[in-house]
């Protein structure tokens, strides 16, 4: 008589494999739980990864699917965590070819479904800044929030992401090339947005712990790029709270 | 008195009375008609985050109606243990949402590290039960509450089951300190599969032992039912409720819909069918 671990194992085997045998009756029903699995795998793909699936059609997705669970199966019991690496496996399975860009939008669409289940702190306004001394502005460190994401793609993916909300949408030219840009989440809407250069590094700078005055010089802003930069980072609710460095002292 | 009480929902207990699932597609509608229901039902894994539109969500809807989370993920049968970690998750929308009642499946979902997602069947045997048993206990132990364990809808049967999945149940409650969620389309849906007798399955289940209903309809491939949660309760499902009822009284019963999900009209339509047969009883028990 087969030990329970050596039931689940052999079923198990039979779930990744139809080939392989497995001690109940009727054999054939086995297929109901590798479809339920496929189905259910596919299906979690197809809700975090809308934008690749409209752009490589429903044929090719499905075969991602099947080659993403062989690669990384379900490490949880929690299925949201089911497409974590699906841009690591994109890398991968793309292998650098003319389309390695849709690892880059799976990575966009990742921090999407990241940011739908994160925590969204209160944010601080730009009036915090006034408790502070002028001299001791350059010492602050600007705490963001914890679901904000910052990206920087060599490809427009950001614009692909826009143009294709809608199905059927027609291919974004490549040669727009280089983008930046964040996803943030604000009242239960995330939000995708491209950044310019100079922004973007300023935004990663300070998500770094930068304090204000390394972050404007690493951004190479200028006093009226950086009023910009401030009044950007608190009219979108960005930053959490604010702390002196300890090179204020 | 905790920040839910202080907006008017006691934590519980809920009342014979029917209840719908919650889904996303509802919040809204459910908030601005606010139907009369005994409680809703959510799928504990969906709100396992710190934040986002569907916890909030929850939140709202939990400040009118009592709650039932019911959990597809921890695989209590797995014999790779309990899954801490997970089980914290649960612990965490626990304290969150305070729910009335706290469910999970007899069942398994993964092996050496990988899982499954999906509701697995187990054999009946000696050794399964206790390992479930032992399993459910452990979690109980660590959630400082009890635990109603769902029976799961089988495509298939292990050659090697020798007792009834009822006397294998009851072996699970009497080692555990567990209740049942006894879920009359799942045992429609096994009998029909395997050839049981699903009136056998409830009248050979402890007295006593269930504290929930759930109600579903299902879809037919072939000659195989799968339990979809796609479409109306059958006939036959509903008379298996009233069997169950008759067994062991007016419960909370759920409408489970969770594929071609309907308008909440439809929804809260069915649990007012559901809502009748547990009045029947009612009726002629005063």
């Amino acid at each position: 008589m087969a030990s329970l671990r050596e039931v689940q194992d052999s079923f198990a085997a039979a779930l990744r494999n139809p080939d392989v045998a497995c001690a109940v009756l009727p054999p054939a029903n086995l297929a109901v739980y590798r479809n339920n699995a496929s189905h259910t795998f596919r299906k979690s793909l197809e809700l975090t990864y809308p934008v690749v699936r409209r752009r490589v059609g429903e044929d090719y997705f499905h075969q991602l699917c099947a080659n993403y669970r062989q690669r990384f199966p379900s490490r949880s019991g929690d299925l949201h965590w089911f497409g974590r690496e699906f841009a690591a496996f994109l890398d991968e399975y793309l292998d650098g070819g003319e389309y390695r860009w849709l690892a880059d939008l799976a990575r966009l669409e990742w921090s999407f479904a990241e940011c739908s289940i994160a925590a969204e702190r209160p944010a601080v306004s730009s009036e915090s800044l006034t408790r502070y001394s002028v001299t001791h502005l350059e010492h602050l460190v600007f705490h963001l929030q914890p679901a904000l994401k910052l990206h920087s793609f060599p490809f427009p993916v950001f614009t692909i992401w826009e143009t294709n909300q809608v199905e059927n949408a027609p291919p974004v030219d490549q040669s727009l090339g280089k983008q930046q840009g964040m996803v943030l989440s604000r009242h239960d809407r995330i939000e995708i947005r491209r950044l310019d250069p100079g922004l973007f590094s300023f935004l990663c700078a300070l998500a770094g712990g930068a304090p204000l005055g390394n972050a404007m010089t690493t951004a190479a802003l200028d006093g009226r790029a950086l009023t910009d930069a401030l009044a950007f980072v608190f009219h979108e609710g960005l930053v959490c709270s604010l702390t002196l460095n300890d090179a204020s002292s | 008195m905790t920040h839910l009480e202080s907006r008017g929902v006691a934590p519980g207990p809920i009342p014979a009375r029917a209840g719908i699932g919650l889904r996303s597609v509802h919040h809204e509608a459910l908030l601005a008609e606010r139907p009369a229901l005994g409680f809703i039902e959510a799928h504990t894994e969906n709100y396992f985050h710190e934040g986002g539109a569907a916890m909030r969500a929850l939140l709202r809807a939990r400040a009118h109606y009592l709650l039932s989370l019911h959990g597809v993920g921890l695989g209590l049968g797995s014999v790779d243990g309990v899954d801490r970690e997970h089980l914290a998750r649960v612990k965490q929308a626990i304290d969150r949402f305070e729910p009335a009642l706290v469910s999970e499946h007899a069942c398994w979902g993964r092996a050496r590290g990988e899982f499954f997602n999906d509701l697995l069947p187990l054999p009946c045997t000696e050794e399964a039960a206790r390992l479930l048993a032992r399993q459910v206990a452990e979690a109980q132990d660590f959630l400082g509450r009890q635990l109603l364990i769902e029976n799961v809808s089988a495509y298939v049967a292990f050659e090697h089951s020798p007792m009834p999945e009822w006397e294998f149940l009851g072996e699970v409650v009497a080692h555990s300190g567990c209740a049942l969620l006894l879920d009359v389309n799942n045992i429609y849906v096994s009998a029909q599969n395997l050839g049981l007798d699903a009136r056998a399955y409830i009248a050979g289940l402890p007295a006593g032992s269930v504290r929930e209903f759930h109600v579903a309809g299902h879809a037919r491939n072939g000659n195989v039912l799968i339990d979809d949660h796609g479409s109306r309760v059958c006939e036959e499902v509903w008379d298996l409720l009233r069997l169950a009822v008759a067994r062991f009284g007016p419960l909370p019963t759920l409408v489970e819909w969770d594929n071609d999900i309907p308008s909440l009209a439809t929804l809260v339509a069915e649990g007012q069918r559901a809502d009748a047969i547990l009045r029947e009883r009612r009726g002629l028990a005063a």
